[in-house]
Parts: structure tokens; sequence; C-alpha cells
């Protein structure tokens, strides 16, 4: 099977995807006739680019949810408890601290900022977790927290792209174009990828974080939205109701076989199915997008409010979107750069605010896949794309209007749960100030080649021939956490 | 090379005495034969990557070395004593190579062991040989079957036919008149012909038809809007500077520029310098500035607390790359961190060919320097005098001078600023020092240096600048108080500084009693050093002065440029595994020793380099260029991966036609795009038609060896392009900034930026494609579900796919229900019938009688819309805003038709 896998992503390779492509109904034509070409594969290979196909080894995990915080929480007023730092507070930080350090805002010589959040031990596993998230505090023997996790990137754009593409560069795939390339999609009907934004904002690196880089297009992440049409284009345009739509869409393809009869392209059938997908898509997409019809019990579980844009509605749409067979879903929140800039970004008020719109809605997402039996097939992620630091941010070598810490790469905490991860652990740890790792340090390929693990991939042959060689989402690093894997 | 030879000849004497095991002569390819072999099961390990046991097989002189065993791993001429021949062979698991994995085939063995028997020579790759002359092949014999007296092959025919013959296929008939006029138009301008100019051609029986219509296409306007969106993917154009902010660029002139150059058919030679190195050409034209903005298209990282450093060096890694996946379809990026893992290229390599890059003005600032200057006639007015007065006064200094009122170069920035007391960059990118704070600038050499230029925006009077020279309380060279302006306004003002020799350290200190606590004296973007403008005792000198600071000040449009650094020049280092951080050796301009040689006579700068890439003895560049233009006109270049002609690439499916085209386009059409693009559309082979058998699809299913007509799916321009055009509602107005036409709300969300969409008025809104504005973290995003490119990095070729997203775009997004609407106008205009309505819509699009039976689908759906349409008079209302039941249904008819798979390929 491993074998088969290699050859078909070898065939749709960038050369070949032409080929692959022109399969849907057509991959049944094209088979017979190319026959040599084919011969001896299995007969799902020979169809379309999204059909589900088999990983490397079984994988734990059919599906991942990722929550991004775009901006990077604190770690310091979340997950990673300090008290060693409470008693520094208001001091001068060590020269030892700064030498040889790049910092984005901090200059001169800050201050040491004491965690503003108080902490108490949860649990079975006597995790540490802050005030700030008190829903949260009640799962975390469902996660697994990775304490040491650190980047080589400060600013958000590029880091945001490392954790999704694995370089901070752009141009690369997202993580969840890799995922869908190499396992396709449970369900035609819906996009395999889907993003979903909170926050206002997209996030720092754009697009780019769910684009598919150098993968065929058909790989990229999906924007779904809760306003709006809930994918662009999908809703038909005034004036043509549905069964008028179906009339026109039959009509086309019925055109299009005589077109197919008379000049034999096998991408005139790829198409004739891709217009019966779009018109199904236009009904799947907005009854899974709509949340309306959730029984009360589960708004309040996860403090939804149909009709806005929240994390929350997110969160919710989120598990209906694995729950029918999307690959990939990734939601990104925007506005965690706790700088201490104006009220918002502050430390103390903003991180605060922002831990309570995640809190109840996090903790009902595991709680919901859970009692449906979705947890132990669903990989959760949730992290940002770097930490905070230990000092209050100076910006410009002045005291701040707020409390704020400036963008720490060295150490940070990153949480997963569900898909074969192990319930109740806790990996990597840092110093008393939470500055350096001291034990565990991972680094983000190390996470991304965790998630294709559990996925059932070797991440270093998940790979696609671009540019002369082949091309992988850890780039040339990466390593299981298998302290992590159950 | 003694011992070499004799061993030669002694394997070749056991060789001829052992019974005769191999046959004699049949001599081994290296680049055929070998190399497969050694990329498919070694060169993972044993590469430019990977030296397993320090044995590497990626350039002769390596693979012969001593490895670590004390012994070189082959010996040329005498497989059996070749450790390499050993391990292949061996039956011991920890020692058979390739290790843990399948062992090579018999067959395989014996290629390595002849190879090496017959001296384990190495050949070049076909890529890195230059062409040399071909011989045409004849005229085949079953060519011409389907020729009439007004088809006549050509020489491209001769060599696809050829090739077809040895996999016993035949050139498919002529596509019909109807066909062929459609693809052509598209092909060469992006846009179906108008039902009048199909009907001209159709009409017209005489020999030169169809050679007519190639060159009135060639020289339409059009022809540069259509293969300008192939250049600018190469370009990575944008509207954008790319990452968080992702704010707006104004670098349209480049997109107009390459649009201009294309239909002036500029050789690509002289195309290649202007764009790579315009900025060193002697006393360059504007359009040469313009031209080098290709190389600005790189990103611009304008996050706070960003290193303008690294984001600098990230553009300069960026413009090599792009350079060799655009002229020499190389993946010189891999080169980047190690030695190419499969192909001819060292690091140290990579690092040489960077130095020509690596010596601009430009450096990630937030303003995007070097810009140049758009002045208008009076200001043009105003510098010809300033000019004038120069080279008259001392004409030596026009050069500097003029090279100064154009683009205000060359200039320090903030970033090289260091030593602050209370002050900062400001947001990293403007310096910002405060009441009694200082700064420091080190190396700045003030030989005959009278003038200190400034640009700064200083809202609070009375602030006080005081240069000191060496020490902070060195020579004072300049005490100025700093021009304050109102709004926030920017002000460039000239300052008199003390004449100074020599190279100095320079403090700056900054005091203003009145300001508050934290506010900056001035806020500087930027300084420059000038010697006096020259004839200071003449006449007229303080007019003239004055219309130097007229002209500096206004605020004037322009365009990031590039421009060669002469003041602070940098040294370039090999970046140990690429990081900006870790600096190697230093190093000097050169070329890859695989290529060509440094051409004579010229200098080692970016246009030494640019004369080196078009260079007659480059192997690449014609060849790349040729395989491009073939792959834009057949849908698959004759090298497939056309991004790639190294080792790991496709080899050529017509090595010879290959070459035989490149040689003639340099030596024949000197460089003429338009000349070679109508070779290629004249030859017989692209006139085939495009119907698919099943032989064909079985011995040719990617159409390589053109066995029928190019049959391929529109670009994302075309797509729209053609429904705009159908409808009546295409604008073809040319040039200027990027439009903004319909697209949904809440698209753009960029962070920290107040940049809106704001869907442009009137005909700006149906532009062609080309002219949208295009936003790298927010592309147009029905261009994207028909793969157009983010303009991220360079794209090669867009991967054409064929999803459901698609379907949602032709069919639902407003733009193309407006034009199914103005496209319906022109059906109900036609004609009382409403089947003779849907054949005019379908003859207009595609140039022929529709079909009975797709005639009568269409028909059968325009009777079902009517009756829903009339049933619910107010869906039509909402559908078209007017009570038409008839139009209404036309409408959803001719929706359908832009929908058609006929429509939708070529």
């Amino acid at each position: 099977m491993k074998e088969l896998f290699t050859n078909h992503l070898q065939e749709i390779s960038r050369r070949h995807f032409l080929l692959e492509s022109a399969a849907g109904i057509g991959g049944v034509a094209l088979s017979t006739l190319l026959g040599g070409c084919f011969s001896g594969k299995p007969k799902e290979l020979m169809t379309d680019s999204m059909f589900p196909r088999v990983p490397h080894f079984a994988g734990k995990a059919k599906s991942v949810i990722y929550l991004h915080m775009a901006g990077a929480p604190s770690q310091f007023e979340t997950f990673d408890f300090k008290p060693e730092l409470q008693k520094l507070h208001n001091q001068l930080c060590p020269q030892s601290l700064l030498e040889g350090k790049k910092f984005a805002f901090i200059r001169g010589t800050p201050k040491m900022l004491g965690p503003q959040a108080s902490f108490k031990q949860y649990g079975e596993s006597r995790t540490w977790v802050s005030q700030h998230l008190p829903h949260l505090s009640t799962v975390v023997d469902e996660m697994s927290f990775l304490h040491a996790v650190s980047t080589d990137q400060f600013n958000h754009a590029p880091a945001q792209l490392l954790v999704h593409t694995g370089a901070p560069r752009l141009g690369r795939p997202s993580i969840g174009s890799w995922v869908t390339y190499g396992l396709g999609t449970e369900n035609a009907n819906l996009p395999g990828f889907v993003v979903l934004t909170s926050g206002g904002k997209t996030p720092d690196a754009g697009k780019s974080v769910w684009g598919s880089g150098f993968l065929p297009s058909v790989y990229q992440g999906v924007q779904c939205r809760s306003v709006g049409e809930p994918v662009l284009y999908l809703n038909d345009p005034e004036g043509i109701d549905r069964d008028l739509k179906k009339k026109t869409i039959d009509a086309i393809n019925q055109v299009n076989q005589e077109h197919y009869k008379e000049f034999q392209d096998p991408e005139t059938l790829t198409r004739i199915n891709q217009y019966e997908l779009a018109y199904r898509m236009q009904m799947s997409v907005p009854e899974v997008m709509n949340i309306n019809n959730e029984p009360a019990s589960i708004h309040e579980l996860y403090g939804t409010n149909p009709g806005k844009v929240s994390f929350a509605n997110n969160c919710l749409l989120a598990r209906k979107l694995v729950e029918q067979g999307v690959r990939f879903v990734q939601l990104f929140d925007w506005g965690w750069d706790s700088h201490g800039t104006d009220e918002n970004l502050a430390i103390d008020i903003g991180l605060r605010n922002k831990c309570r719109e995640i809190d109840r809605a996090t903790t009902a997402l595991l709680m919901d896949l859970k009692q449906r039996g979705l947890l132990d097939e669903t990989l959760v992620v949730w992290g940002g794309e770097f930490g905070r630091t230990p000092m209050q941010e100076n910006r410009e070598n002045k005291i701040m209007p707020f409390l704020g810490r400036d963008h720490h790469v060295e150490a940070f905490t990153m949480w997963m749960a569900g898909g074969g991860i192990k319930k109740g652990a806790s990996w990597g740890e840092t110093d008393e100030i939470g500055y350096y790792p001291t034990k565990g340090k991972v680094s983000l390929h190390d996470v991304q080649a965790t998630i294709l693990n559990q996925l059932g991939f070797d991440h270093e042959k998940l790979t696609y021939q671009f540019q002369g060689r082949p091309f992988r989402l850890t780039d040339v690093e990466g390593k299981v956490i298998s302290e992590i894997v159950s | 090379m003694l011992k070499t030879t004799n061993l030669l000849i002694l394997s070749v004497l056991i060789a001829a005495f052992s019974g005769c095991k191999k046959q004699l002569g049949q001599q081994i390819d290296y680049s055929l034969d070998v190399k497969p072999i050694i990329n498919k099961h070694c060169i993972s390990c044993h590469g430019g990557v990977k030296r397993q046991a320090n044995f590497s097989l990626l350039f002769r002189q390596d693979a012969l070395d001593t490895t670590e065993f004390g012994k070189p791993s082959i010996i040329p001429g005498d497989a059996d004593h070749s450790e390499l021949m050993r391990r292949i062979t061996s039956d011991d698991p920890e020692e058979r190579m390739p290790y843990k994995e399948n062992a090579l085939s018999k067959n395989e063995i014996k290629i390595l062991k002849d190879w090496i028997d017959q001296g384990a020579k190495w050949g070049n790759h076909w890529a890195y040989v230059p062409p040399t002359q071909v011989e045409v092949p004849s005229r085949s014999l079953f060519a011409g079957i389907f020729g009439s007296a007004v088809t006549k092959e050509t020489e491209i025919d001769y060599f696809i036919d050829k090739k077809l013959k040895t996999e016993h296929l035949s050139r498919a008939q002529a596509a019909g008149k109807t066909d062929i006029i459609r693809r052509l138009y598209l092909d060469l301008i992006g846009l179906p012909p108008s039902s009048k100019q199909a009907e001209n051609f159709i009409l017209d029986d005489g020999d030169d038809a169809y050679e007519k219509v190639v060159d009135q296409l060639l020289a339409s306007p059009q022809y540069g809007e259509k293969w300008a969106s192939w250049w600018l993917d190469l370009a990575r154009y944008s509207d954008t500077k790319g990452y968080e902010r992702d704010a707006g660029r104004n670098i349209w002139r480049f997109r107009d520029y390459v649009i201009q150059s294309f239909n002036k058919d500029k050789p690509f030679d002289q195309f290649t310098i202007d764009q790579l190195a315009g900025d060193l050409l002697p006393k360059p034209t504007d359009e040469q500035y313009i031209a080098t903005a290709f190389h600005r298209n790189t990103m611009n990282n304008d996050e706070g607390g960003t290193e303008d450093e690294e984001f600098r060096v990230a553009s300069t890694l960026d413009r090599l790359n792009t350079t060799f996946q655009v002229w020499q379809s190389t993946t010189f990026a891999c080169v980047q961190c190690h030695s190419h893992p499969y192909d001819p290229f060292r690091h140290e390599e990579y690092y040489k060919t960077l130095a020509f890059f690596n010596n601009s003005r430009d450096e990630d600032t937030y303003g995007e320097h070097p810009l140049l200057r758009m002045y208008d006639e009076k200001d043009q007015q105003k510098l010809d005098g300033i000019i004038g007065w120069v080279k008259k006064t001392n004409p030596s200094k026009e050069e500097s001078i003029l090279l100064f009122l154009k683009t205000l170069e060359p200039k320090i920035h903030p970033h090289d600023f260091d030593h602050f007391v209370n002050g900062e960059l400001i947001d990293t990118k403007f310096l910002g020092v405060r009441h009694n704070g200082s700064t420091r600038l080190t190396n700045v050499d003030l030989t005959n240096k009278t003038t200190l230029v400034i640009n700064h925006q200083t809202p609070e009077k009375g602030g006080t600048i005081e240069i000191h020279v060496d020490q902070l309380n060195g020579a004072l060279v300049a005490k100025f108080a700093v021009p304050s302006g109102k709004g926030g306004k920017w002000n460039t003002s000239l300052i008199p500084i003390q004449k100074t020799n020599g190279v100095h350290t320079l403090y700056f200190t900054f005091t203003n009693p009145k300001l508050k606590e934290g506010h900056p004296v001035s806020t500087v973007e930027w300084i420059a050093f000038r010697e006096d403008l020259p004839g200071s005792n003449q006449a007229g000198y303080k007019a003239i002065k004055k219309d130097v600071d007229s002209l500096i000040n206004h605020s004037v449009d322009n365009t990031p440029i590039m421009i060669e650094n002469t003041e602070r020049v940098r040294t370039t280092h090999v970046l140990e595994r690429g990081n900006w951080l870790v600096h190697g050796e230093s190093v000097k301009p050169e070329v890859p020793k695989s290529l060509n040689l440094f051409p004579q006579g010229q200098q080692y700068n970016r246009l030494g380099f640019a004369n080196w890439l078009v260079d007659k003895n480059n192997p690449l560049t014609a060849r790349t260029v040729v395989n491009r233009v073939w792959e834009q006109l057949f849908g698959i270049g004759l090298v497939e991966t056309s991004e790639d002609f190294g080792t790991q690439g496709a080899k050529p499916t017509h090595p010879e036609l290959l070459d035989y085209l490149a040689l003639g386009l340099i030596n024949e059409h000197h460089w003429s795009l338009k000349k070679l693009i109508k070779d290629m559309v004249m030859c017989q082979s692209y006139r085939q038609d495009s119907r698919i058998t099943a032989e064909q699809l079985e011995k040719d299913p990617l159409n390589k060896l053109v066995s029928r007509g190019p049959h391929i799916r529109l670009s994302a321009e075309q797509v729209r392009d053609q429904a705009l055009s159908l409808s009546g509602l295409l604008s073809l107005k040319m040039y200027g900034k990027s439009s903004m036409p319909y697209q949904p709300d809440g698209v753009w969300q960029s962070v920290w930026s107040d940049d809106k969409w704001e869907t442009s008025k009137g005909e700006d809104k149906h532009r062609r494609g080309i002219y949208i504005y295009s936003k790298r973290t927010s592309p147009y995003p029905s261009m994207m579900t028909f793969d157009g490119s983010s303009r991220e990095i360079c794209t090669v070729n867009r991967i054409r796919t064929n999803t459901p997203l698609q379907a949602l775009v032709t069919l639902n997004d407003p733009v193309y229900v407006e034009a199914a609407k103005a496209f319906a106008k022109k059906m109900a205009a036609s004609s009382t019938d409403p089947s003779n309505q849907i054949n005019f819509g379908y003859k207009s699009a595609l140039f022929k009688e529709m079909a009975d039976t797709k005639l009568k689908v269409l028909t059968r759906l325009y009777h079902d819309a009517l009756e829903t349409y009339k049933k619910n008079p107010d869906q039509a209302m909402k559908l078209i805003n007017e009570a038409k039941p008839e139009l209404a249904a036309l409408t959803i008819v001719a929706s359908a038709i832009l929908n058609l798979d006929e429509l939708i390929t070529n």
C-alpha cells in the first residue's frame, strides 16, 4: 500500500496533474483508454484529485481542527505558570537575557513583568491553568501540552507562514493543502480544507497561510464565512431559484456531453462532474454553515450567537464540518498581539477578554466532539505563532500606556487533544522565568511532523516534486513528538 | 592522468581477452545511461547535499577522490577493482548499496560496470551544452495528405512529423476555419474574434488569409496585453508589497512597460538587459529605469519590528532565484543552502552569482527607495534647466546630479544609524530622537560634501540638530534649526555643512526643550550628503538653486527601480545554509562554471551578467524562451518541465526542434518574439483539429507529440475577458493604475491597514483581467479560482485545475451575471425567434451553427426559464432589473452558453 501511495503521489506531481485531474467520471474512460499507463493500479487512484486516499500507515486521526490564535497569545497568562517571575516583577531585566538578542520592539533595558493572572492546578494531570480559562481547566485531562515550542521568526507574517507552511517566506503549500493532497476528502460535496476566521481580520500573513503554494490550486483552503455568502459565489444570483439552476446545469452538461462525443477530451467529462458537484455544494455548504437549527443545549454549550462572526460560532462550525467529513478545518482568531499599545492589546485587559472569548467555545468543542465519539479521530491543535517575553515591552525605550509583552521566539506553549494524542500529558519545560526551554524543546517542524503522523503520514515521505526536487511540509527537519502520542 | 590512461588501455585489453563478456563498441553515454541511475539510486546520499562516506557523484573530480575509506570508490577503466562495483553487488546487507533499499537491476549494474570500464567519463547534461546547428528532417511522406494549396507545411512540421512517425502516429487534419480563428485570436491577443472578424477570415479564400490574420493580431495592441500576463507571472508583478501589512505599491508602470515592450517587439536580448540592468546603461532613459522594476517586484516587509537587512537579503536571494528560473530554467534556489543535489552547481557558485545582485541601493525600506520620480512637463523643464546649468558650469557633475534629481539617490536610511541615546527607530522605520538625545552614523565620506539633504517631518517648531565629527563632542560641522511643517507634511531640506575631508563617524544631537516628553525633535526618513551645485559664483545660481529646492520638494508620482551602490558598496559572503546572519567567506561576482564563460570585455556587474545571459554561447536562455512560448501555444513545453531543464527535469520530446527554434530565435529572428510566435502558429501542427482519437489518447495522452491541435482550458484572464467581450461590456482602455472590478464585500481584511477595495467606476470595472489590482495576500478571488497566480514568487507555469468552484464563479459571480444579461440583450436583438436568438449567441462565440441536439437542449432551457419568469415576474425583475420574462429567460441561456466547455476551452 505504501508503495502504491508513493506512486500515486508521484503521479499527481506537477507534470502529471493534467492527467490526474482529467478524472472524475472521465477517470474510468481514461483508464480504459490509457491501458498501459494506469494498469495495475486500484480504481480509486484514477478518480479525481479529492478522492479519499489511504495514507502511509493507519493514522489515528481522520481530520484536524487547528485553532490558531493570530498575534501570539502570552504563555504567562494561560498555561506556563511561573511563580518566580512574579518575584522579579518590575525589576530591571538582567543584561544576560538581552545580549545578542533581537526583539521586535523592546529597546534598552526593559523591566520584568510578572504573570498577570493567578494559576491553579486542575484535573488528575494536575495541570496548571490560569484563571482566565475556567472552562478549559475542566478538560485538561483530554489534552497534551507542549510547553517548550520554539521558532526562529519573531515577526508575525513570517512566523505564521512557518507555522502553517513550514517556511517563513511566501510560496509554500499550507498544512491543510498538504493534508488534502495526501488524503483527499471524505465528502466531495464540501471543500476538503475549510478556513474560518474571527477577530475582524485575516491573519497577518493573509490568505497565504491557507494557500496551496506550488500544489495545484484545488488543494487551497476555502474560506467559509458566517456573514454574506458562506463561500464566495456560492449563492445563486437573485432571481434564479434552485429549480432553474438545476435545469441550467443539466442543460450545460447535456451540451457538454454532446461536445464530448465529438471531441473525446476526458477533461470535458471532468467538467461535467464538477458542475454537478458545484450544484450539490451549493446545497451542502449552506446546510453545514447554518447553525440556527442546532439545539439550545449546543448553543448554550458553545456560547454561540447565530448570524454573527465569532470564534464560538466557528468552533461549532468546525465540529459540524469534521462531522460531515471535511478533512482540515483551520480557525484563525485575530487579536492576540498583546503589546500594551492600547487597552485591547493589554496583557491584563485585552488578553483576559480574548481568553474569555475562546474559553467556553474551545472547551465545548472538545466536549462536543467527545460526546459524539469524534474526538478520537479528530486532532485538535491550539497555538500561536510564537510566545511573549517575560519582560514588559518598552517600545522605543519608552513606558507603554498599558502592560504588554513583546514577541518571544525561544519558548511558548501549544496544546493538542484527540486524534491519538495522550490524555492529560505534558512535554517540555521552561526555566523559572519562562525564557528558555530547559527540557523537551520542540520546533514547529516537530509539531507539523506530529500532526501528519497522527493522520498516518511519514512527514519525510509526503512530498511533491517541484523545481526538480521533492518538497515537503517539514523542509529538511522535523521529528514526531512521540512523548505526547498515545 | 598517465595512470588512468594506462588503466584504460589495460582494461580494454583485458576485456578483449576475457572472452568478450561485453560487446565492444557499445559505448555507454553518461547523460543518457548513467546519470539517470545515479539520480535514482545514489545521489540522495552521495550528491551535493549529503556526502556519505565523503563520496559524492555530482562532479567527476569528487567521484574519483579518496573516500572516507582511504581509497577512491571509482577507478576509471577498472570496474573490477572499483569499490563502487563491489558495494552495489555485495551480498552483505550492511555493505550493499543503495543502503537498505532495493538492489540495482542487473542491467543497471552492467551499465555502471561498462561505464567505469570505459573510463567513467562524465558527460554534459544536454541543457548545459549550447545548441548546435541541426539538420531539418526531410518532408515526411505522409505530410500533405490533408494539406491543400492553402496549408503548407513548415520546417517545424517536419520535426513534428518525424517524431510522430516513430510513434506510428500521423498528424490530424487541419482544424476547421471556425475553430482555428478562435484559437488564434485567443492565443495571440487573449480575446475571441468578433463575429465580423471571424466572418472576414472564413469568407477569405485567399492563400494568405490565415497569415494576414496572424500579422494583424501580432500588430494589435491587445497582443501585448495577452503576452504580458505570462511575463508578469514570471516577474511576480503585484500591486502590493506582500507580508503582513501588504500595503499598496505604485509599480504599474512596469506592467505597462511589459505590454509596450511586447507590442513594440522589443528584441528579447534587449528586453532582458533593460530589466536586469537598465540602470547601468549609459544615460538610462525613464523606460530603461522602469524596466528594472522587474526585480523591485520582490516583497517588502513593513511589519513593525522587522530587520530591514533580513528582508533585503531575502529579496536579493529571490532575485537570483527568479533570474535563474526565468532565463535559465534552472532551480538555483537549491544551491542557496548547499551544493545542488543533482545538478552541477556548487554552493559557493550561488553566492558568487549573488554578488552580481547584491549591490543595489534598495534596502527593504518602508518608502521602497530607490524610486524614479515621474516629473510632469513643468518639472521636466526645470530639470532640463538645471542640467543645462551643470553642463555649462561643470559637466563632470552632470551624471551624479541628474541621478539625484531623478531619484534622490544615493541616500542613507535610518537603519544605518546606531548608538541611540533618548531616541529610537520609530516602528523600525524612521529616525526619532528626542530632546537631548543623539545617534551615530559611521563610515561617511565627507570629501567635497557641502550639503546635508534631509527628508523629515517636524510638527513642532524650535528644534535644533547638530552634527559633530568623530565624537559626541567633536568638531561641529552643522547646526541648524529644524524647519517645521504643518499637518504632517514631509520636507526635503538642504542644510549647509562645513567642508571636512575624509571618512568619518558622525554624531547627530537633537534638542527642543519645548517638546513634550516622548516626542521626537524631528522624524527623519532619509538623509544624503551632496556636493555643491556647481557655478556658485556665476549669475543665475540662486534661481537654479531655487529650482533644485522646488523640484526635490515637489510631491510626485514614482516607481521603484534598481540603482547600483556607488558609495556604500557591499561585500557578498557565502551564507551558511542560506542563513542571512551566518557569513562565510567573502566572494567576488562570477558565473557558474558549468555554463558559458563570462563574455570578454564585460564588467563584472549586473549589466555584464545580463549580457552573459543573452550571450550566444549561453546554452539555456534561447531554449528557455522558445520552450515557454511553445508551452503558451501548445499547452505543454517541448521540455515538459518548463521550470527545470536540469537532470531531474524531463528530457525534451523534440530536442532537435528545440535547438532549431532556439538558434533561429538568435540568428535569424534576432530575438524577435513576434517572429518566433509567427513561426509557431504558421505551422500545420498548431493548426490541427483538436478532436482526440482513442489511438492518440493511448499513445499521446498529454499531446506532447502534437498529434492533434491544442485543446486547453482558457486562462483566468481569458475566461473573464471572453465573457466581457461577448457581452459587449469589455473596455479596451489600456495602461495606467490597476482597476478594481466587482469583488464581494469583506474579502480584504489585512491587519494594520486601512486599504479598501473600491469598485472602479464606469468602463474601468470592465477592463481586461491584466489590469485587475493584484494584492498578494488577498488576490482577486475569481482569478485565483481559475489558477491565476498570487504573484508571491515567480510562477513559471500555472497548473490547470478543473474544480466545482470554477463553475460557481462563471455561474454566480455578479461579473458573469452582468455579462450574461448584456449578452442576452444582444441575442434578443438578433431575432424574434428564441431558437434563432440562442443560435446567434452560440454562433457569436463559436462562429458556427449550433448543432440541433445542442440547440434543442438550450431551447428547452429557455422555455423552462420563460415559464418560471412568466409565473414569477418579480424574479425576472430581481435578475435583470426589468420586468421582461423573455429577456430573463434568455439571460439564463446566455449564462449557460458562457459556461459551455466549448467556451471555457480554446
